[in-house]
């Protein structure tokens, strides 16, 4: 066995372990961790039976491209970029919601009734708008 | 007219109970935003007179002004001022700023630091200032000398209309912009400004870059009704 290979099924295997343990913990279904579970079992593929990769080949040529890698890497990236653009969409969406939480809690902790400041001066008490 | 003056504050009492003081001989109502301060900025504000609505998680400037829009259009308040908390504004000039509201002749007033002694103002900050000034004068067809003031003074029914969305430093802009683009008035009158050397924070050049981008894009009216 190559070191790659090696390297590569048992960085496949601990992902794909950890991937398990998320999906059991979470109580998510296999759906929603799909992805990655594809990904890692193809990285074991590619550790323990490297003739899995060169059956690329065949998908290589039919793209237009000269060798496995350069399929690997080009759709690597290109998936890659999908997927960092889907966690910044998500980040905003989820900031712009923390935002409006944030805003609420501060709103409701308030007292936003409205009272005669002038009269209300000088007191220790619960200020009110 | 009943007048609110809201401050934004960030870790600022060593100056907050002065500024909320003062503040509360020109306005009915001071109401302090504390951004999640880590040090006592709530407890002064309080103490000293004012309304305290403090965010669990730190929004920013533009977030912190926009709570204290909202709680306040909520009480019913029909004027407001805004002034920043680290002492850079005199609350002594709210009479100034709010003037023209009370009389009717705007409905949005920015206390302009460049109109009376623009060299107070650090050389760095005024060129920046100057380059989102004219940006914001080309983009909103009113011209406008210091768009990114914290001074400033509105009328309800321009926080009604033009809620800014921001939670950053653009909110200054950005609101000029959703103000103009429905025909609210706009006036600049001088104010002093105040910088002190150890205490100079404000937007940097990458604040400076993202308020541009969007002021040349510029934004969505969002209203708060």
């Amino acid at each position: 066995m190559e070191p790659y290979e090696i390297v590569a099924t048992t960085f496949g295997i601990v992902m794909l372990l950890l991937t398990a343990r998320e999906l059991i913990r979470r109580k998510k279904s296999v759906l929603q961790y799909s992805f990655w579970i594809a990904l890692w079992i193809v990285l074991i593929l590619v550790g323990t039976v490297p003739q899995f990769y060169f059956t690329l080949l065949f998908v290589t040529q039919e793209l237009g491209m000269y060798t496995p890698i350069h399929f690997v890497t080009t759709f690597s990236v290109m998936v890659l970029f999908g997927v960092a653009y889907y966690l910044g969409k998500r980040i905003a969406e989820l900031d712009d919601k923390l935002s409006a939480v944030v805003q609420h809690i501060a709103l409701q902790t308030a007292n936003t009734k409205p009272l005669d400041p002038k009269k209300e001066r000088g007191t220790s008490s619960t200020r009110s708008l | 007219m009943r007048t609110v003056c809201i401050i934004p504050a960030l870790n600022e009492e060593n100056t907050i109970s002065r500024i909320v003081s003062e503040a509360l001989k020109h306005c009915d109502t001071v109401l302090v935003v504390d951004d999640n301060s880590q040090d006592h900025t709530s407890e002064l504000s309080h103490q000293t007179g004012a309304t305290v609505i403090r965010h669990i998680l730190r929004l920013g400037t533009g977030g912190a002004l926009s709570t204290g829009f909202r709680a306040s259009l909520k009480a019913g308040f029909e004027a407001f001022v805004t002034m920043d908390g680290d002492g850079q504004h005199t609350p002594s000039e709210i009479p100034t700023v709010l003037e023209p509201i009370l009389k009717n002749q705007a409905d949005i007033v920015i206390g302009s630091r460049l109109l009376k002694r623009p060299r107070s103002m650090p050389l760095r900050k005024r060129i920046g200032n100057r380059i989102l000034s004219i940006a914001t004068s080309f983009a909103s067809g009113t011209k406008i000398t210091d768009s990114q003031s914290g001074f400033r003074a509105y009328r309800r029914e321009v926080l009604e209309y033009a809620m800014h969305r921001a939670r950053d430093y653009r909110w200054a802009s950005e609101i000029l912009l959703l103000a103009a683009k429905a025909n609210f008035r706009i006036k600049e009158v001088p104010v002093t400004a105040i910088y002190l050397p150890k205490r100079q924070r404000g937007a940097d050049v990458k604040d400076g870059l993202k308020i541009l981008y969007s002021t040349i894009k510029r934004p969505k009216s969002v209203g708060f009704l």
